[in-house]
């Protein structure tokens, strides 16, 4: 479905944030990727649907190559892929409603954008996808006035409006508490199963990748340095794991 | 003193004396060339500062006097301070020894110190001041700018000696301090501050303060009530003739008896001399008790006037409400045409009570009408302001514009497509408008016309030029899409070069050559001009590629941020003298001047709150697959409309602030009528207008705090 082939990204101001790095996501898979803060996981993630762009490097989404896509055909892509961040990335000044609608730009004339109108279906769309994280009643609610996790869930709703094949996660339980980040991921992990959607997931806790994941690829210093399924990962050692992670590695609540 | 003691090295005299004769000399042998030169330099330009203020200052223009006199001033005050140094030292050496002696002594001597410098000072101002060819502002200036400079002097030679003997390097600051008194002295100078006329003067302020500081009373209309009584007189009085009727006395009215009813006029004759004419003996009865009334004339045509050199005028009225007065009568131009008998007529008029109509006067009036014009002026140019500068702040925000590329032919490719298309936007203007009636006819559509089509045809042309070279790059042999761009910016670099040439020729050539010979020049140089631009732009962009990127963003915002720096820099008070030479005096001329500044000023602080927002939400937004537009109105959009809101608001009320200074200039509203009323010294009206633009201004104030704390 997704396949990564050589990627490099190296930054205007010479670091080198991915060095060739080569794996395949098959539909329906929680991959997720592990290393340490600065080891490119969200530059990588971010090369997938060019929010940043890729020095070298092919990047095949269904057979087609995002990285050669012109600006209204990387639209389409992305529309096709949500995102969901560690700082949530809500406009905070706006209700949670407009930031669950904005989800859905992708499929808005650009047009109906500039007096802020949305189609029937979407706003019931919307309704629904609230209602599904379990936040119906805050619609109305500023973004700023909500809890991180209420915030965040928010943002897997803005996600779930684009009807994705695939959802990139960037650290998305980084900045919440342990009892949240389950309870964020509980829902990344049932979008999985019951809509089939592909999940991409930086983590770093080892106990949640364990949980989780259905694939692990671990990345350090921009190299991919791992690559293996749940069960490598239940197996794995702590001290093995401490080894591709590097020292920074932590159980959550062990 | 506790130097000289403690420490065991000696200053070296040898620096201080070097440094004596050169200021810093010392310290650069010593090594430390910096501290020498710098303070070289001071000295250098505080010599000259000094000599230049006096010499403008003084009396006498001319640099060689002043020069004399201030070096003759600054070997004086450098006297007093070698003596001074010399007795402190003395006293140090042999007088003083315990510890609370010393204390002592040091307070006694600060006091001598400032005694000698007064008194020397003021003999020396003195002496200046009585001396022919100098006055006393020269005088005072000079000893004191003498003295500090002086003071420079010793303390720089002093430092050179502790340097020099390696003693602890000194700190700056005594030297720092005395720069300062001097620079102090010489700008009390240049700006001319004369406390005594100050408080001398100020007297004379007050009754024009008064007026201005409470002018209530000229806001309103008041209408004086008069009492007239009047009796006629015949003049000149011939022979036979018995004049009119005396009055009689009344019983409740005020009434004149004026006795005789007929006589002579006075006589001007030639040679100055005056024959007074006839006495009359008035008799006035029933006025008010204890006013005053005026005696008027009207001679037979029926003009007033107040009778001159003929007795009083201005009687006062007795306690029982009668008063007795005599009067000659007063000269009147008879002509010899005039028939029959000259019947004048005596007035005394009473003017009694002013009374309070409550009607605004007509200065009122108009200051009202200025400030609504003012704030209306504020408000229009605020309102466009934003119009304008709203979209201009995208362009010049750099998170915005630095990810906005694009490649050298699709630039080239939609430069070549602009080009007619806006030739096309214009002709259809031009079209459109002839036949609904032009600019004069129908402005609104017109110009709405005009900008509708621009925009469009050009956005059209531009997106299409750049889609077909990057399509032609795509598809074509890579060097013929490679030639076209290479093309068309070495065209566009000829242009370029030709204007820049012409300029070049015109603006700087004719300078050394003159306007004729520059003239003759003009095409040679253009053509140089575009051959190297075009040439060198050609080679760029054959060598950049079909696919080579140029940040496009960048380049836009560099030219926003340029031209509005340069434009906020230009005071509004300027902006506005050119609004009146192109516009005329008046409400426009201000708008537009002000508009001018405004979207300059709110582009800034619009583009900068621009900048501050949290990038994350447009990640997310473009994430969803949003275009640009969508990004901007979702993600950037509800960022910055507060702090937008807020910076509007603000720009408001200094719109209006300023819309009364560019009054002053002719800008219209309440300063245009202000500044009248000042140079006609119609100092009430000007205090209305003072306290209207205060209460204003206040308000305004109060208010735009007010919302600015709601929205942010």
């Amino acid at each position: 479905m997704l396949q990564v082939e050589h990627l490099t990204k190296i930054y205007p101001d010479g670091t080198v944030a991915l060095r060739d790095v080569n794996f395949t996501v098959e539909e329906g898979e929680f991959l997720v990727i592990i290393g340490l803060s600065g080891s490119g996981k969200s530059t990588l993630l971010r090369c997938i649907n060019r929010l940043v762009e890729p020095t070298e490097g092919r990047i095949l989404w269904n057979g087609r190559d995002i990285t050669q896509a012109n600006q209204a055909e990387l639209r389409m892509i992305r529309r096709e892929i949500g995102m969901i961040f560690q700082h949530f990335n809500l406009v905070r000044r706006s209700s949670v409603m407009t930031n669950v609608l904005s989800g859905r730009l992708g499929y808005t004339p650009p047009a109906w954008s500039l007096v802020n109108r949305y189609r029937r279906a979407d706003r019931q769309r919307a309704v629904q996808a609230l209602a599904r994280v379990g936040i119906p009643d805050k619609a109305q609610n500023r973004a700023d006035q909500l809890s991180g996790g209420q915030q965040q869930r928010v943002g897997i709703a803005r996600a779930l409006m684009q009807e994705p094949k695939m959802i990139l996660a960037d650290e998305p339980v980084a900045s919440l508490d342990p009892v949240l980040a389950h309870s964020i991921l509980g829902y990344l992990e049932k979008i999985n199963q019951e809509d089939n959607v592909t999940i991409l997931c930086s983590l770093h806790f080892l106990d949640l990748v364990q949980r989780y994941a259905s694939k692990v690829i671990g990345l350090r210093e921009g190299r991919l340095v791992f690559e293996g399924d749940s069960e490598d990962i239940r197996q794995m050692s702590d001290e093995r794991f401490r080894e591709i992670y590097g020292e920074e590695a932590e159980r959550l609540g062990a | 003193m506790s130097d000289y003691q403690s420490t065991e090295k000696r200053p070296s005299l040898i620096h201080g004396l070097l440094s004596f004769i050169l200021p810093g000399l010392g310290q650069m042998i010593a090594g430390q060339w910096a501290r020498g030169i710098s303070l070289l330099i001071s000295v250098i330009v505080l010599g000259f500062l000094s000599i230049w203020t006096i010499a403008q200052r003084a009396r006498f223009p001319d640099y060689e006097v002043s020069t004399r006199v201030f070096i003759l001033l600054l070997l004086q005050a450098g006297a007093l301070l070698v003596f001074l140094i010399a007795l402190r030292y003395l006293l140090g050496r042999f007088f003083i020894k315990d510890v609370s002696g010393q204390a002592l002594t040091q307070v006694g001597l600060g006091i001598f110190y400032v005694l000698a410098l007064l008194l020397v000072a003021d003999s020396l101002i003195a002496a200046a001041g009585s001396a022919s060819d100098i006055s006393q502002v020269f005088g005072s200036t000079g000893v004191l700018a003498a003295g500090a400079l002086a003071a420079f002097w010793f303390w720089q030679a002093s430092d050179a000696a502790r340097i020099g003997a390696d003693i602890a390097v000194p700190s700056m600051i005594p030297a720092v301090l005395i720069a300062c008194v001097l620079i102090f002295v010489l700008g009390w100078n240049i700006t001319k501050i004369d406390l005594p006329k100050a408080v001398r003067e100020y007297r004379d302020t007050q009754v024009i303060l008064r007026r201005i500081v409470w002018p209530w009373q000229s806001a309103f209309e008041y209408e004086t009530q008069a009492v007239e009584v009047s009796a006629k007189i015949q003049a000149p009085c011939p022979e036979g003739a018995e004049g009119p009727p005396a009055n009689q006395p009344q019983e409740d009215e005020a009434y004149i008896i004026v006795t005789p009813t007929c006589g002579e006029l006075t006589e001007r004759t030639l040679t100055g001399s005056i024959e007074l004419g006839t006495e009359l003996t008035i008799v006035g009865g029933n006025f008010a008790p204890g006013s005053t009334v005026e005696i008027l004339w009207k001679n037979p045509i029926g003009n007033p006037f107040r009778p001159r050199g003929v007795g009083e005028t201005t009687i006062q009225v007795g306690p029982d409400g009668s008063f007795v007065t005599n009067l000659n009568i007063p000269s009147a131009v008879i002509p010899d045409t005039a028939a029959g008998a000259q019947i004048h007529t005596l007035i005394v008029r009473q003017e009694s009570a002013v009374v309070f109509t409550g009607n605004l006067s007509r200065e009122m009036n108009l200051a009202l009408v200025g400030m609504l014009e003012t704030i209306m002026l504020g408000l229009m140019a605020t309102f466009f302001g934003i119009i304008l500068a709203v979209p201009i702040s995208f362009l010049a925000a750099r998170n915005l514009m630095s990810p906005i590329v694009t490649t050298l032919s699709g630039v080239a490719g939609g430069l070549l497509l602009m080009v007619p298309a806006l030739w096309l936007a214009f002709i259809g203007t031009n079209q459109i408008s002839g036949r609904i009636g032009g600019l004069e006819g129908a402005p609104l559509v017109t110009a709405s016309t005009a900008i509708l089509l621009v925009a469009a045809l050009g956005t059209l042309g531009w997106r299409t030029g750049s889609w077909g070279m990057r399509t032609l790059g795509e598809r074509a042999p890579d060097i013929l899409s490679r030639v076209v761009t290479a093309l068309v910016f070495g065209i566009l670099g000829a242009a370029l070069g030709y204007g820049l040439g012409t300029g070049f020729s015109r603006g700087i050539l004719s300078i050394p050559l003159g306007p004729e010979a520059a003239a003759q020049l003009e095409t040679r140089t253009a053509i140089a001009g575009a051959i190297l631009l075009g040439t060198l732009s050609l080679v760029y962009a054959y060598r950049k590629g079909v696919h080579g990127e140029i940040s496009i963003g960048i380049v836009v915002y560099a030219i926003v941020r340029t031209l509005m720096n340069i434009i906020r820099s230009i005071e509004p008070l300027i902006w506005a003298l050119v609004g009146i030479i192109w516009i005329g005096p008046g409400p426009f001329a201000g708008t537009i001047a002000l508009t001018i500044h405004t979207v300059a000023a709110l582009g800034k602080l619009y583009s900068e709150s621009i900048e501050s927002i949290d990038p994350g939400p447009i990640e997310a937004i473009q994430a969803t697959g949003a275009n640009r537009i969508q990004t901007i109105m979702y993600a950037v959009v509800p960022q910055v409309l507060p702090p937008f809101i807020s910076f509007t608001i603000y720009r408001w009320d200094i719109n209006v602030r300023l819309s009364t200074i560019i009054g002053l200039v002719g800008g219209g509203g309440i300063g245009f009528i202000l500044i009248q009323w000042i140079r006609q010294f119609q100092y009430e009206p000007a205090g209305i207008a003072v306290w209207l633009i205060t209460i204003t201004v206040a308000a305004l104030d109060y208010i735009s705090s007010e919302i600015r704390e709601r929205f942010v």
